[in-house]
Order: C-alpha cells, then structure tokens, then sequence
C-alpha cells in the first residue's frame, strides 16, 4: 500500500493556471488535425521501448487542443525523480510496472495501438501541469477518458486499490473504465533467455563432475551437518509460520491505530499473525533445540567445571522462559484460558 | 480423567512401587517389563478412544460437520442395497441437472470399513444402528493408529520411544481435531492406513522382508482405497528412496522393500476405480515410477561391477549407463507430458510446492477454509511441547542415523512444511511429529532415569536441561559429582511436569475446540449457561417435511451434503467440489441483480434457495461473510462479475455504505430480506439464530420476478414460531 505525501514546491500555481487555460483556450481556433498529433504520438510510442511515452508541457498542450471526443484514451503517470528515494512511496515500482502494462497493452492489441497511450510527466520539468490537474500527491495515476474536457473533474484517478497489485489491478483497472482490454500482464522473467541458457550449460557441465563426487561419497550432500542445518531451518519456516506471511503478505509489523507513533508486533486473533510475531515465536521454539545442540556439542569441551554449571543453569533458565513466553503468548493470542479438568469433589 | 491415565501410564512404567509388587508375584524382568508395555498399551488404547467421545458427551451421537454428511448418506446406501449397487450408483440428487457417478468419484474405503464393522456387529447379534458405526469409525481407528505408533517408534528407536509415540499421539490435538467421535470422514481411518503403510515399509527396508514388503503394499492399497492424501505417500517414499541412493545407502533390502511395494501398490491401486490408471498417467506419481527405474539402473550396475571387476572399465560403463538412463527418462517424460499420456500436475498438488498459486489462480481450492495457511499460534494450539520435543528428537535422530531414522526425519520435515502451507495438513504432520517427540522424551527419560538408578558409577555427566535435557555420555570427564542424582531427579519431574502440561492442553483442546459438530452451534448464555442452537437440522427437516419431494434447493455448495442428507433434497451443488462451472453459476446467481438471478435459477429449475444468515446472533461463518468467495468464483468463469463492483475502496461492507451492486444483489437481497422487523422483535426472543429460506414461486406466471420469488419463511427456532409471508 502506498503512503501519499504531499509535493511541496508546487507554489506557483494559479498565475500559471490561468496561462495555461489561456492557451489551451486559444489553439482551438487553429486547426491542429487529431490525425497529425495521433501519429505524432505513435512515433514517440513507437520509439519508446515500453511505448509509455514522456509527456511535456507542449505535448500535453497540443493533445488538450483536439476537439473532444478525442479519438483516444490516456493514462498517465505522475512521477517525480526527487521522490524516488523514498522507499513508502514505492514510486519506481510502480512506474515500472506502469511501463508493464503499456507494453503488455500494446504486444496483446497491436491494433488497437491508436486507442490508449501511456503517458508519464515529470514534476521537475512540468510543474505547471501538476497544479494544472490539481495533482498534490504521489503517487497518482489518472485516465482521461476521449470526452474529458475538464482535466480535474472529467478525468478518473486511480484509487490506491487499483494499483495495490500493482500491473495486475491497473489493468483492471484500465478494462473497467476504458472498455480496452490489456489482457495478460507479460512480466520479464527473472532470468532472461540468455541466462537461462548460460546456466543449463553451466549445469550440463557440472553434472557429470557432480556424478563423479557423488558416486565417490563426497559431496556436501554426504555431510550430515549440512541436512541437520537443513532441517532446522525447515522447521523454523513452517513453525515461524512463514508460509502464511507469504501467501498473505503479511506486513512485518503494523502502526497502531490509536496512536500511530506506537507498532504493533503481535496481533491477537488466532486466524492472523504479523511477520515479525512469526518469526519471534518461531525463534523462541527453535532456541531450544539449538542450546540442546549447544550444550552436548560445545560445552562438554569446556574445561572448566564452574563455567559449565554456570552456562548450564543459564541455558535451562532460557530454556524454562522460552516455553513459558510461547505458552502465555499462544494463551493471549487465542483467547483461550486452558486448564484441567478436576474431579468436583476437590473444588 | 485423561490427565491422569496419561500420567499414571507413564507412572506405571517407572514407579518403583510397581516393580516391587511384580517381584513379588515372583515374575521374571522380562516378563514384567511385557506385563508393564501391554498393560500401557491397553491404556492408552483405551484412552485414544474415550478422549475422543466428548463430542457424544457434550452434544449427542450424531454426525459433524459436511463431507462426513455425505459419507453417511453413502454408506447407509451400502447397508440397505449392497456392494454393487453402491459401486454402480449414479446419484441424480446432487448436482442437479448433471448429477454424480458416485462410486466412481468417491474413495469408498471409509464406507467400506464402517459397512463391514456394522456387518461383523450384526453378525455378533449387536443390534446397533449404522449412525452409531459410523460415529465411532474415526475413534476406533485412532486407537489403533496409536498401536501402530507403538510398534512403528520401536522400529525407530526402542520400545520406550513406542510408548511415549503411542502416548503421545492418543490424545495430540493435531490428530483429535479430525477423528472426535461423529468426525466421520475419510482422515479418519487414513492416518491409520497412512502411519501402517509408512511403518510397514520402514520395516520392509529395515529387514529386506518380501512379506512386509506386500503388507506394505496392502496397507498402500486400504489408504488409496481412502483417502486423496496417498498423493503424499507415492511421493515421500520415492523422494527417501532417492535420498538413500544419494547419500549411498543403497542396499539389497532397499531394492526389495521399494520394488515389491510400488509395483505391487501400484496394480492394487488400480483397482480403485477414483484412481484408475493415474499411477501411469498422472504427474504426480511420476516420481515414483523414475525412481523405480533407477532403481533398476543401480541394480543392474552393482550386478556389472560385480562381473567386470575392473575399476576403470566399470567407471566408463557408469557413465554411459547413468547418461543414457536419465537421457531417457528425460525423453520419456517430455514425450507423454507432450502428446498428453502424462497429465500435468493438478492444481492441489502445484499449490502445495508453490504455495502462492492456488490464491492467485484456483480461488475453488483458496476459499476453502481448511486450506488457509498456518499461523504460528495454530501450530501451538495442535502441537503444544511438541513443537518444542521436536528439534530435539531431530538432533537425536541425526546423532543415530539409520535408514529407520532418515526415513522419520524426512517425513516429519515434509509434512511440517506442508502443514505451514495448509492448515488441514497438521493432520498428516502429526504422528512424524509425535514419533520424533517421542524419541526426544524417550532418550532424555532414559538417560536420567539411568542417572537416578546408577549408585555412583560416574559415567555420566549430570548435565540436562528441561525436557530434553541433554545427559549425554558422550565424552564426559567426571569422576563423581555431587548433585547428579537430585539434578536427574529434578529433570525428571521437570518432564513429567510439561507431560502433564501437555495432557491438560490436550483434553481442554478436545472438550473445548475440537468437539463441536459445527452443525450444532453452542454459546454461553448470559448466565453462563450453555444455549445450544440446532436451527441447521431444524431447518433441513423442515425442508424435508414442508417441500415437494422433488423440489430443487440451491445453496452454496457448503451446505449441498447436508440438504441432500437430512433434508432429502436435490441439490444443485456440493461440497464434492468437482464442477468449476456449476459452482461458478451458482456464485454467479447469487451475485448478481435479482431479475438477472431469476433467470439463471429459472434455467437450472431451482424452486428453493437456502441462505444462511448469521446477522442476528453474530454466527459469523455465514452467507455474507462467504459471499466474497462467491464473486471470486463465479467472476473466475464468468467475467461479468467483477470483485471491485462489491467493494467499497477495496474494503468489504454490508452496510448503509456498501457499494451499490451489492446491496442489490441476490445474496444481499436475500439475507437482510425483512431484517428490520426480524430486529424490532428482537427484544422478545433471545438469541436466535435465524435461516432465511426463500422459495421461488413454482409458476413464473407473475409479472415481477422478485414478487414470485419472495416466499420467505423465516424459523424462528428458539420458539418455535414459523412465519410465512
């Protein structure tokens, strides 16, 4: 989920608004065909390697002068190099990802290539146009339908649910209001062709050396220390519930409500845990198989008898806490208050 | 009660008074300590069994919850026309208008069982009713999956380890929760077959028997015969079969015991006829069958090592033979998964090793709520001080490692991982977890025991710690030290304490959580008092009594078990989620408009719809809280429906804000039909849980559809009052 926050040097804005409208008012009476800026555009369409193409001032001025309807939609980006840094904001994600679905638009509808185009405006150069939409947070993604006429009221920004999925809601975002169906996303694979096939080589190579070792019975896979190490971890993922941050991407922590200065690392209600309760908790369990395996490992070869004893009532101590902080975790957490049942007649 | 039988099991094993008093009837040690293990072993058979009736105890003897709904149905089939028929029945009752091939789409072990148990009753002359066998079936079969613990921990460890394994696992909520008497379902009997089949074979590789290799096969067979979890077992046992030829443990009793089992599990499996030829068919027992052929590959070359006797020839041989070999298979594989001979893996299975597939892809399988991923505090609740044994029965079973030991150690850690991935699949990890936990216990007790008993022999050092204290004998220097005995003895109580511990949580577990029959709802009164609610059977009953026998309920397909078993209903769909599409239809009809709805219901003749309503107790698994799932479903093959439509900025609500297309849709429309007066009046009638049922008027003569449709009753349990506009 993306935080707004607020542009700050946006100051100059209403002198420049009334210039703007000045001139967009203005260049109606000449006549700039839609034909001669549709294929200006898929020029720079075509140039760009995504097809989103960088919009300034002069450009978006000459697309506002043609006639509504306009014989396209577009989608544009606000962006801002000065706010990439800020790692909330997600902004270059979600730029990318923007510039994921113009190409996956354009490869799955090459001929619908006139109908949509993707924009994106940087602040820094285009500050005028950012007070010209009213844009004053980031980040803000807008779609101008062909009837829009008024850039504030006409024009649909995209809620923060519709790219929380990032390339996946934004096209469904852009099939609900536009009517233009992206179809499938296409992501870069993680590694491309060429990696891929530098690594099967790789692999076909190392094969029949791996065979040899293996048959020789000196790989890492003959180290037992390897499959405990292995194993433990194992355990520490399902335990840590690991699996359900995964699946649900659960945050690692969350602000607390009332007082948003305040975290909140543990959450109570049994269906749901936190990443970082998870992982405590799954520490708490594993500490005490790893102090087991301390202690008949390293500790016998400690000398010194009081030293010994000492660490040996420390790890039973930390031992006794572990379980009981689990215990009293797992009571507050479910609810529940277990205890035994007696016979009536001891009460 | 059960706190204490644990208790005085383990009491019995090393109370010093009981040795006394077997001196006296002058028996010799090995005949006590047999006395002593069958004695506890009857116990604690005994206890699996009576822990699990709190459910009878506290509600009645009836069947819980929806799948077990069906199996009942099923098998009361079975008793009243026979094997045949059963195995032939087309069920036009369900899956209205496509009905269901029942025998060929069910795993009919558990029927099977529960129809020859009532048989061997009635031959016995126990006049016994079949509800009564089928309620008791999942108990039964936990106490004796507690003797195969048993024999399964003395195959791993030493016969303690078999006591404590079959201790623990008797009363371990993981197990509990799907085997309380009235659960009856197909886990029931399968972690029985599933734990015979894995001991069997682990006994098969321990001793290179033939004959435990077939019994193997056959315990292989009762599980296929039960349960879609086998999937589990044709691909652990490969993967340990595989681990065994990588780390080179490789041998002549491995060779028998995977051989004989595969191939002779293999064609049994086949004649279970919801599996068919998917052994050779299927992806996902692939596995198996390469590693069968490898198998062949490393037999075939020891027996050339044997005859060539020449290192440097037989490195060349191996290594044509091992290229040629998985050269082969490669193609082989690549070949029928092309041409479609192979299928791919299923969407169950994919989910599992690529966990985020299945929310992504296949909401059918996400929206179920077994299938929702651990959290922490789930693994807590199921597992208790075994989460803690665990790491520790790990590192002893590293510290002795045999085939046995691999093998366990395997098993637990894939099934743990599974069991993070899905919340149902505890089930599975539980008995790997109470063995290896047993091992722990079982090592640590022994060691300290041995400390308590040794006069000063000093050949231990007195270090351990809790319950898995360490005490080990390894290295140590000591020559006396003072506090070892009273150190040992404190351990000693320490364990017994968290043992203790862990029955307590266990019985409170199974009195508190796991015994609800879900179909019977209860709640604390205002008084503390329990008020219980029964508005679901009231309800099918009142289908049952007040509709025409051939009328056509659509519900959710939560609900389609339990209308067709109690209500004797048609159904359009079920929880036998088979048909993407039929369900889809059905979330479509309920998300959409009403005269859209109409339309849809009107072409699958539905006369009655079911909603099941929570909004006035507060139940929460009802309709509405479900609904989402309906969208996503039904937006999954018919994309008119869209998720968004139904929510407000990307948040899910039922009230005054709501997004438009919700509140005007079928569900909605349905559940808050005629709330308002439902909670003026609620002053009167405390806590009551309400069912809308709607019937759709059978002559679509009228002119608006929603004025046909609306022939509400409104139950009113609590009191008894039906309403009808």
């Amino acid at each position: 989920m993306a935080i707004f926050t607020t542009l700050t040097n946006a100051n100059s804005a209403v002198p420049l608004i009334l210039l703007l409208i000045l001139n967009l008012l203005t260049p109606l009476a000449s006549s700039l065909s839609s034909d001669s800026v549709v294929s200006e555009l898929s020029a720079l369409q075509s140039q760009s390697s995504t097809g989103v193409i960088h919009l300034t001032d002069p450009l978006l001025r000459r697309i506002l002068s043609l006639p509504t309807p306009r014989p396209f939609h577009f989608l544009l980006f606000f962006d801002a190099q000065s706010l990439h840094s800020k790692a909330e904001l997600s902004l270059p994600t979600l730029k990318s990802e923007f510039a994921l679905v113009s190409s996956s638009f354009y490869t799955n509808n090459p001929d619908q290539k006139g109908l949509i185009f993707f924009f994106e405006i940087e602040f820094q150069e285009s500050q005028s146009s950012f007070a010209l939409f009213g844009v004053n947070s980031l980040p803000h993604i807008r779609l101008f339908p062909p009837s829009a006429t008024d850039l504030k009221k006409d024009s649909i920004p995209m809620d923060a649910s519709d790219f929380s999925r990032l390339a996946e809601s934004m096209a469904e975002f852009i099939e609900s209001r536009s009517r233009l169906s992206v179809g499938p996303v296409h992501r870069p694979p993680i590694v491309s062709k060429k990696q891929i096939a530098f690594i099967a080589i790789a692999i076909l190579i190392w094969t029949p050396f791996f065979l040899k070792k293996l048959i020789a019975g000196n790989t890492v896979l003959h180290d037992k220390n390897i499959w405990m190490a292995g194993a433990i971890f194992v355990y520490f993922f399902s335990v840590s519930g690991a699996m359900f941050n995964i699946i649900r991407k659960m945050p690692m922590f969350l602000l607390d409500r009332n007082d948003p200065s305040k975290l909140v690392f543990f959450y109570q209600g049994s269906g749901m845990q936190l990443g970082a309760e998870g992982f405590a908790v799954g520490f708490l369990y594993t500490i005490v198989g790893l102090l087991l395996a301390f202690v008949t490992h390293v500790l016998i070869r400690v000398k010194n008898r009081t030293v010994q004893r000492v660490t040996m009532i420390i790890v039973l101590l930390v031992s006794f806490l572990a379980v009981k902080q689990v215990v009293f975790l797992d009571n507050w957490k479910t609810g529940y208050g277990i205890h035994a049942y007696w016979p009536s007649s001891w009460q | 009660m059960v706190a204490k039988t644990e208790k005085s099991a383990v009491d019995l094993l090393k109370s010093p008074g009981m040795t006394s008093l077997f001196k006296s009837l002058k028996l010799k040690t090995k005949q006590q300590e047999l006395l002593i293990r069958v004695t506890i072993l009857f116990l604690v058979y005994v206890l699996a069994f009576i822990t699990r009736l709190f459910s009878v105890l506290r509600y009645e003897s009836m069947i819980h919850e929806f799948d077990p709904y069906f199996n009942y149905r099923v098998t009361q089939f079975l008793t009243q026309k026979g094997f045949y028929e059963f195995w032939n029945w087309f069920d036009s009752e369900s899956w209205y208008p496509l009905g269901r091939i029942v025998g060929g789409t069910l795993f009919p072990g558990l029927m099977v069982t529960a129809y020859l148990i009532y048989r061997t009753l009635q031959f016995l002359r126990f006049a016994i009713h079949i509800r009564e066998v089928c309620v008791l079936t999942a108990p039964f079969f936990a106490s004796n999956t507690t003797l195969v613990a048993y024999f399964f921990g003395k195959e791993l460890w030493d016969s303690g380890a078999g006591l404590v394994a079959a201790v623990l696992i008797a009363i371990c909520p993981g197990y509990i929760s799907r085997s309380v008497a009235g659960s009856y379902d197909n886990e029931g009997v399968a972690i029985f077959a599933l734990l015979l089949t894995f001991y069997l074979f682990v006994k098969a590789v321990n001793t290179g028997s033939l004959a435990f290799a077939l019994a193997s096969a056959f315990g292989y067979f009762y599980m296929v015969s039960a349960w879609g979890g086998y999937v589990f077992i044709i691909n652990l046992i490969p993967l340990y079969v595989m681990v065994l030829l990588i780390t080179g443990r490789y041998s002549m009793r491995l060779y028998v015991a995977y051989n004989c089992t595969y191939i002779l599990g293999m064609l049994l499996a086949m004649q279970i006829r919801f599996v068919g030829f998917q052994h050779v068919q299927s992806g996902e027992h692939m596995a198996a069958m390469g590693v069968f052929f490898l198998m062949q590959v490393f037999y075939f070359l020891d027996w050339v090592k044997h005859l060539l006797n020449d290192p440097k020839l037989f490195h060349t041989f191996l290594r044509i033979t091992v290229t040629c070999a998985v050269g082969l298979g490669a193609i082989a594989l690549g070949v029928g998964t092309a041409s479609g001979y192979i299928s791919p893996w299923t969407g169950r299975f994919y989910s599992l090793l690529d966990p985020t597939y299945a929310k992504d892809h296949i909401p059918i399988i996400a929206s179920v709520s077994e299938h929702q991923p651990t959290a922490w505090s789930s693994f807590m609740f199921d597992f208790h001080i075994l989460l803690f044994l665990f790491p520790a029965g790990l590192y002893f079973c590293f510290k002795r490692l045999s085939d046995a030991t691999i093998f366990i150690v395997m098993y637990g850690l894939t099934s743990m991982y599974f069991a993070g991935v899905m919340v149902r699949l505890i089930l599975v990890a539980t008995p790997a977890v109470c063995l290896i936990s047993a091992i722990a216990v079982s090592a640590t007790i022994k060691n300290l025991t041995q400390l308590v008993r040794a006069k000063s022999k000093a050949s231990h050092s007195a270090s351990g710690k809790g319950t898995i204290s360490k005490a080990s004998s390894k290295g140590s220097l000591d020559q006396s030290l003072p506090f070892q005995r009273n150190g040992a003895i404190a351990l000693l109580l320490g364990a017994f304490f968290l043992l203790s511990r862990y029955a307590i949580h266990c019985t409170w577990v199974t009195s508190e959580a796991y015994s609800s029959p879900s179909i019977v709802l209860a709640a604390r009164g205002a008084h503390g008092n329990r008020v219980i609610f029964d508005d679901y059977r009231e309800a099918y009953f009142w289908l049952r009594q007040n509709t025409p026998p051939d009328a056509k309920v659509m519900s959710w397909w939560d609900y389609g078990y339990q209308i067709t078993a109690m209500g004797n209903r048609t159904v359009i769909v079920d929880n036998n989620t088979w048909n993407n599409t039929h369900i889809a239809t059905v979330g479509r009809a309920m998300s959409s408009y009403e005269d859209e709805a109409y339309d849809i219901m009107r072409s699958l003749d539905v006369d009655y719809v079911l909603v099941v309503f929570g909004g006035v107790t507060g139940y929460s698994s009802d309709d509405i809280n479900k609904f989402l799932w309906m969208v996503r479903i039904g937006g999954g093959v018919f994309p008119v429906i869209k998720e968004p439509d139904y929510l407000v900025n990307g948040e899910y609500r039922v009230d005054k804000g709501a997004a438009p297309k919700m509140l005007n849709c079928l569900m909605y429309k349905l559940s808050y039909y005629r709330f308002g007066e439902v909670t003026t009046e609620y002053g009167k009638p405390p806590g009551s849980q309400i069912l809308y049922l709607l019937g759709m008027g059978l002559s679509p003569a009228s002119t608006s559809a929603y004025i046909s449709m609306v022939v509400v009753k409104l139950i009113f349990i609590k009191n008894q009052i039906w309403t009808k506009s």
